[in-house]
């Protein structure tokens, strides 16, 4: 792959951290020169134009996104970074954060400049202890530098920066639990609207941005959303895309490859070399855990947002998480299951009580305790938390439930006939 | 006015107001939990939700505000589906102990339960249980009742202005309790009561005395200070059991104060003197009406009477009393009284953020209203007093003249009287009175006077012609 269409992987070294790498090999820190002298319109534009689909998860375009912050507002604007990254599977910002922390500082620098804010915060997941770190040295470096703080490069903005570390939950990388937990309250989801572009931290205007979808800001900047946007090869869809590979394959670990350039066979076959011991592939889950699971027969789909849409999955965080032949779906949904039933937050009801139902039916079947109307009545609570929840977090855990039950039927059977696990 | 289509009728509503509201002013009822009018909007237990045209998802009803136009249905059957599938989530861990439960019979779970819910359950799991710590006197705590609406926590903290209960743990282990267990500090405790949808948090006072469906209601007024909270008195075969907030946007909104709602229990203390008594023999005896009457009226002959007024007495009283002084007393001075320190409506003020006054009667202003003093010491040359009472007021210190009492009295304080004629308390007798914002509120009658005790007109009566 050529070098050009890679603008994190190649920088993913301990050398690229220090500020003088970055402006040495990386151009640092000139975009964000180039972006104080234009106005905030013209950078939501170039936004706009770059075809930026947020990297957290749900894929909004964030040039549109900027845009609905108001121009006038009598409370502080806030630039947030998501940074919680907790989906299972999912470790790619961690990467970005490790090594190249300094293009996420620019990138929230951009941000903040073209939606009026000066305060951010970096809300990362308590887990990256060494991550923190690292990000708390980078701006010590930017405000020694005069690139964070007052009168930045001489031009009257300011901007402060601050690293927020959660206490663990994986509810707070919703962005409005995050904004909670951020203000010292419960990590628990708002009810929106309002959004978080009317009234988000401590009330005012706000957007939460991905790690990854702020570090590729400075670099739209200095090439042009037009450069950004033809990297895609999808039409709605600009730019590269970092994966994180986990599972059964020869090599996991994170992949950078332009948006909608690979299938995922191609993705766990050619680059990732295969499913480990060259075992048949049962599944790929493509997009952390919550994404509806892939049986080995839909893999020839175009790794993207609106070709998985289509086939009923999702993109997600680019977490593709390879299950080969020997291992047990059933016990690996009842897993995941556990996951979001563990990670609920319990202020509604259909996540708080159906989450834990549901971990209770897969524990049974798992264990050979199953029964016949199990599985009909895992998909009808699986059905009956989707899209009937406060946040996301109901349909995540939903969603691979479903997908499971319907897809991979048979193991399910087997197990509930036979008393046992087929393979233990 | 903007429209809406709710269930196929044009409903009218004012801009803010969410599709519950608007709903309910249409007669139709949209079934809810964690939705109270006066407090925040959470969105949580998803009971509300209903059909909106050209939303792809069912919307929660309390959360979305009415816009010109939308087309609501609250009766489709996306809708009763995600009903039903409330209901069987939060049954799954309720214990349904209804027959021993307070709540039963007026129980939002059970009533939502028997409208939407399903006949059979598909939980054969363990139920979830917790150990509850005590929450103080006023409120006994169930939590495996709970359904986790969060109205305690929200009233505790938007309300009563202390965040005393809280949510701990998380998910399927969420808890619903006090900041380290520690009991209840609010004096608006019953509150939690009042707005819990479940049987978690119900009156210790009211535990186990008698079955919801048994009460009756009836509307009065809280006599407890000069605010005059709408309540309610419950009550089955002269007997009150409970008293409970009653909706008053002007006065209390939706609440009342401990004070108030444990207020009526004077009422039917054994010490309070139900019969007519005189002096006889150096104590206060029991007697009968016409001995009582004229051993009152000899004990004030020929003396210089002062009349005083509790506070606590309805304008209807006071007036008749007003009447009755002229021609029986000619020139006797007539006072109110109610409060140590509160001789008028200028000592009258806030007592708290949220709904107490100083002034510890209802009726001071209504009193005002009548021309009459406050009382602050008894005038020179004074050597006795008929004293009015309706059961609240404080009496004030009444030494070296002789004193009749009219009205409710505890048989400590009426020990050195020379006579007791026993009247009426607030939950016997209709009747006007006057809050600090100068309305008039109605009290009413909710239980018959107890054995010999009769009302103010009554006793005047028997005064002037027996």
């Amino acid at each position: 792959m050529p070098e050009s269409t890679q603008m994190f992987k190649p920088h993913f070294h301990e050398e690229a951290r220090p500020l003088a790498y970055y402006q040495a090999k990386m151009n640092g820190y000139t975009a964000l020169k180039k972006a104080l002298g234009m106005t905030p319109d013209a950078i939501i534009d170039e936004m706009k134009k770059s075809n930026m689909r947020g990297r957290g998860g749900a894929g909004f375009p964030t040039g549109v996104k900027w845009g609905f912050i108001p121009k006038q507002s009598a409370k502080p604007k806030y630039l947030v970074c998501n940074a919680d990254e907790s989906e299972p599977g999912t470790f790619k910002d961690r990467d970005i954060m490790r090594y190249t922390p300094h293009l996420l500082i620019e990138g929230m620098l951009i941000g903040a400049h073209a939606i009026g804010s000066s305060t951010g915060y970096i809300y990362i997941r308590g887990e990256y202890t060494r991550e923190a770190k690292l990000l708390n040295q980078a701006i010590d470096e930017a405000y020694a530098a005069g690139l964070l703080g007052k009168n930045i490069l001489g031009t009257g903005f300011n901007f402060d920066l601050t690293v927020h570390r959660g206490a663990g939950a994986y509810i707070c990388g919703e962005e409005t639990a995050l904004l909670n937990s951020l203000e010292g309250k419960r990590g628990e989801p708002r009810v929106k609207p309002p959004f978080p572009a009317q009234s988000g931290a401590y009330a005012g205007p706000t957007i939460v941005n991905n790690v990854e979808t702020l570090a590729a800001v400075p670099m739209i900047i200095n090439n042009g959303g037009e450069w950004f946007a033809k990297l895609g090869k999808l039409e709605k869809s600009g730019g590269t895309r970092l994966l994180s590979v986990s599972g059964h394959v020869k090599n996991p670990g994170v992949y950078e490859i332009p948006a909608g350039s690979m299938t995922i066979r191609e993705i766990v076959y050619n680059l990732c070399g295969g499913v480990l011991g060259d075992k048949k592939l049962k599944a790929v889950i493509p997009g952390g855990s919550s994404a509806p699971v892939l049986t080995a027969d839909e893999i020839d789909v175009i790794y993207d947002i609106e070709p998985l849409m289509k086939i009923g999955s999702m993109m997600g965080s680019a977490a593709l998480m390879v299950v080969s032949e020997d291992y047990c779906v059933v016990k690996l949904i009842k897993r995941i299951t556990k996951f979001y039933e563990h990670e609920s937050c319990g202020q509604c009801t259909p996540c708080r009580e159906g989450c834990k139902w549901m971990e209770d039916i897969l524990h049974r079947i798992e264990d050979g305790h199953g029964r016949e109307q199990d599985l009909s009545l895992l998909l009808d609570i699986a059905d009956n938390i989707n899209g009937k929840t406060l946040c996301a977090l109901g349909d995540a855990a939903a969603g691979p439930v479903t997908s499971f039950v319907k897809k991979f039927r048979a193991d399910f059977e087997a197990h509930i006939r036979g008393g046992k696990c087929p393979n233990a | 006015m903007p429209k809406c289509i709710i269930d196929g009728r044009e409903v009218e509503f004012t801009p803010g107001q969410n599709l519950i509201e608007v709903a309910k002013s249409a007669g139709i009822e949209i079934p809810l939990f964690c939705y109270h009018p006066g407090l925040s909007v959470v969105a949580q237990c998803r009971m509300c939700a209903v059909e909106i045209e050209k939303f792809p998802k069912l919307q929660t009803a309390c959360s979305t505000p009415a816009v010109d136009g939308m087309v609501v249905k609250t009766q489709s059957e996306k809708v009763k589906q995600n009903q039903k599938s409330v209901m069987e989530f939060l049954l799954i861990n309720h214990p349904l102990d209804c027959p021993i439960c307070d709540k039963s019979g007026e129980c939002d779970l059970q009533d939502q339960s028997y409208g939407y819910g399903d006949a059979y359950m598909r939980t054969s799991e363990e139920r979830r249980t917790y150990v509850d710590l005590d929450m103080g006197p006023v409120i006994q705590k169930n939590m495996n009742r709970c359904i986790h609406c969060t109205r305690c926590i929200r009233f505790g903290d938007e309300i009563a202005g202390i965040r005393e209960m809280v949510a701990i743990q998380r998910g399927n282990n969420t808890e619903i309790t006090t900041i380290d267990g520690r009991p209840l500090e609010t004096d608006y405790a019953g509150n939690y009561s009042d707005i819990c949808p479940t049987g978690s948090l119900t009156l210790k006072d009211f535990r186990f005395k008698k079955r919801a469906w048994f009460l009756k209601k009836t509307a009065t007024t809280c006599e407890g200070c000069s605010r005059g909270c709408a309540m309610e008195m419950q009550h089955e075969a002269n007997m009150i059991y409970r008293c409970i907030a009653r909706e008053n946007q002007a006065v209390n909104k939706y609440w009342i104060c401990d004070e108030g709602r444990f207020n009526y229990h004077y009422v039917q203390e054994s010490d309070r003197v139900t019969e007519p008594a005189m002096q006889s023999s150096g104590s206060l005896q029991m007697s009968v009406w016409k001995d009582s009457v004229v051993h009152a009226r000899n004990a004030l002959q020929g003396r210089k009477v002062a009349i005083l007024i509790g506070s606590d007495l309805t304008l209807e009283e006071a007036k008749l009393i007003q009447q009755f002084v002229p021609g029986k007393f000619p020139g006797a001075p007539i006072f109110h009284f109610g409060t140590p320190g509160i001789v008028s409506s200028k000592d009258d003020d806030a007592a708290d953020a949220l709904l107490k006054r100083k002034s510890k009667t209802s009726n001071l202003h209504g009193m005002e209203k009548l021309g009459i003093a406050g009382f602050s010491g008894l005038p020179l040359g004074i050597d006795a007093v008929l004293v009015f009472r309706g059961g609240r007021a404080e009496l004030p210190k009444l030494a070296g003249v002789r004193v009749v009492g009219v009205g409710v009295f505890k048989r400590p304080d009426a020990e050195k009287f020379e006579a007791v004629l026993p009247g009426t308390a607030f939950t016997e007798k209709d009747g006007t009175i006057v809050n600090f914002m100068g309305m008039e509120q109605r009290l009413k009658r909710a239980i018959v006077p107890p054995r010999e005790c009769k009302s103010v007109s009554e006793i005047l009566m028997m005064w002037a012609n027996l």
